[in-house]
């Protein structure tokens, strides 16, 4: 019985150590194509999110993009640059774009 | 099929589409054909990946045969880059402050001795589960019907607390933080504020998930659980609690999580509704778990269609299945163990006496005789919320 509840024990310890010791999130390479901008959303964006989020937003139109880098800058403070931001747009819209204006 | 059958399908499909006003948006199936990652996050079995940071994970479709969603295959969605990566779990509280009479700093022996301890079997989903459905493509992630999950929660009731620390008379709105952080200093913190009125006794403050600790990337060491409601007020890493009188103006409730306020809650591209609401208590929904699409079953096989249903806490009184197109529907067998708020599981016995393509159907009624509709009856919203159509998997009897 002893036995038993030392185990129990020491399996609720090691559940805790969980976060005393630093977690390790992975890092996903998500590829992104190489064009044109691409290096003003690897300077602007990867900041606060991965490739991932942009990439899984789905073929939009160019509007969807410049209200999204719009928002960025606007709402979640994004200290990006006019002349990036249509940069961004730019490269967006052509790559992942699905060809409308809006 | 063969492949040149496939092209014909599918030129009939696009047309149909275009066809049918493409400026009112059009609402179908959701996507669930994703595979998984080859790489596990931390405690987690691999899983549909959309995003290392934040971290974004859906659960395929073969979990949902099960009325308990496994921790290591249970969504993950957060929404700052910034989650601690270490905790000192002696050091550890949740600051209940604001209009209390006496302000509290509740550590997690606390919490676990001092208090009575609760449980409560209850559905998590994000409120763009299934996005993937609508057309055009709303923004946010295109998730399949996986950014959901019912877990046995345990922990201790928010009245609790919050009667220990005294609400103040005025007190009005609840604002809850947790310790995840946006990169820049200036950008909104993830905080939600619900109504005192919006907060019974159901809602608890949780530690645990299906008897284990909750794994990090769901909470650790504490979250809220608002049964009934979508995820986004299940703060993580909770650690603060802030007591108002007035509602605290919230990017996350102002701009994000909202539809259109109005009968239908469903608007068009060209006319968005003027006035939103935030989504709030979820809508009656069912999936299928097995078979899943394009598997081959065989003939005159004894088939089991297995899944799940929920709604509000209102409760699932039938879910029914058809095997032809929606012509006929069949009560399937319900096994209802936990509780109001959790996953419903339901099998039917299908014999597949016909060779071919076979779509099977899943329909949940609740208790006040609300029914899922079809796919293409569920109207288009902006933010590509609160998807909850009959769920249809085709599969090929060989």
């Amino acid at each position: 019985m002893k036995k038993i509840i030392l185990i129990t024990v020491l399996m609720v310890g090691s559940l805790f150590a969980q976060v005393s010791k630093p977690i390790e999130v992975p890092y996903i390479a998500y590829t992104i194509k190489k064009a044109k901008g691409v290096d003003t959303l690897q300077a602007n964006c990867l900041m606060c999110h991965s490739f991932g989020y942009v990439i899984n937003q789905g073929a939009q139109p160019r509007l969807f993009w410049d209200k999204k880098v719009d928002k960025m800058i606007t709402h979640f403070k994004a200290p990006i640059t006019k002349a990036d931001k249509k940069t961004i747009v730019d490269y967006l819209f052509k790559n992942y774009g699905n060809g409308k204006l809006k | 099929m063969k492949r040149r059958d496939f092209f014909k399908t599918s030129i009939v499909a696009s047309a149909a589409i275009l066809g049918s006003n493409l400026s009112a948006g059009t609402t179908h199936l959701p996507k669930m054909n994703r595979k998984v990652s080859e790489i596990p996050f931390p405690e987690k079995r691999a899983m549909i990946t959309y995003s290392d940071r934040p971290p974004l994970l859906e659960a395929p479709r073969s979990i949902f045969t099960r009325g308990i969603t496994e921790n290591d295959q249970f969504f993950v969605r957060w929404h700052l880059p910034d989650i601690p990566t270490q905790i000192d779990l002696d050091s550890y509280t949740i600051k209940v402050s604001g209009l209390v009479e006496k302000e509290l700093n509740v550590t997690l022996k606390e919490l676990k001795n001092d208090y009575e301890q609760v449980e409560v079997t209850a559905v998590l989903q994000c409120g763009g589960n299934s996005r993937s459905a609508f057309t055009p493509i709303p923004g946010g992630i295109q998730w399949g019907s996986g950014a959901m999950g019912c877990a046995k929660w345990k922990g201790v009731r928010l009245s609790d607390i919050l009667n220990r620390a005294g609400l103040k008379k005025n007190a009005h709105w609840i604002g809850f933080n947790g310790l995840d952080k946006p990169a820049y200093f200036k950008t909104p913190d993830f905080v939600r504020e619900l109504e005192l009125t919006e907060l019974d006794e159901n809602v608890i403050i949780a530690y645990q998930m299906n008897d284990e600790d909750l794994p990090y990337l769901n909470g650790f060491p504490l979250r809220l659980v608002l049964p009934g409601y979508y995820s986004d007020s299940w703060v993580k890493m909770l650690s603060n609690i802030t007591v108002t009188d007035k509602y605290q103006p919230l990017f996350f409730m102002d701009k994000g999580y909202r539809i259109a306020d109005n009968k239908t809650e469903g608007e068009t591209p060209k006319h968005l509704a003027k006035k939103t609401k935030p989504i709030t208590t979820m809508d009656v929904k069912s999936i299928i778990g097995y078979p899943e699409e394009n598997m081959k079953v065989y003939h005159n096989s004894e088939l089991v269609v297995r899944g799940v249903a929920f709604d509000d806490g209102t409760g699932i009184d039938k879910v029914m299945v058809s095997t032809d197109e929606g012509k006929t529907w069949d009560e399937a067998l319900l096994k209802q163990e936990n509780g109001r708020y959790s996953f419903t599981e339901f099998r039917f016995g299908f014999k597949p006496t016909k060779y071919g393509t076979v779509k099977i159907m899943a329909k949940a009624i609740n208790r006040l005789g609300v029914a899922q509709r079809f796919a293409k009856d569920i109207p288009w919203n902006r933010g590509g919320y609160k998807y909850n159509g009959i769920d249809v998997v085709t599969v090929k009897v060989v």
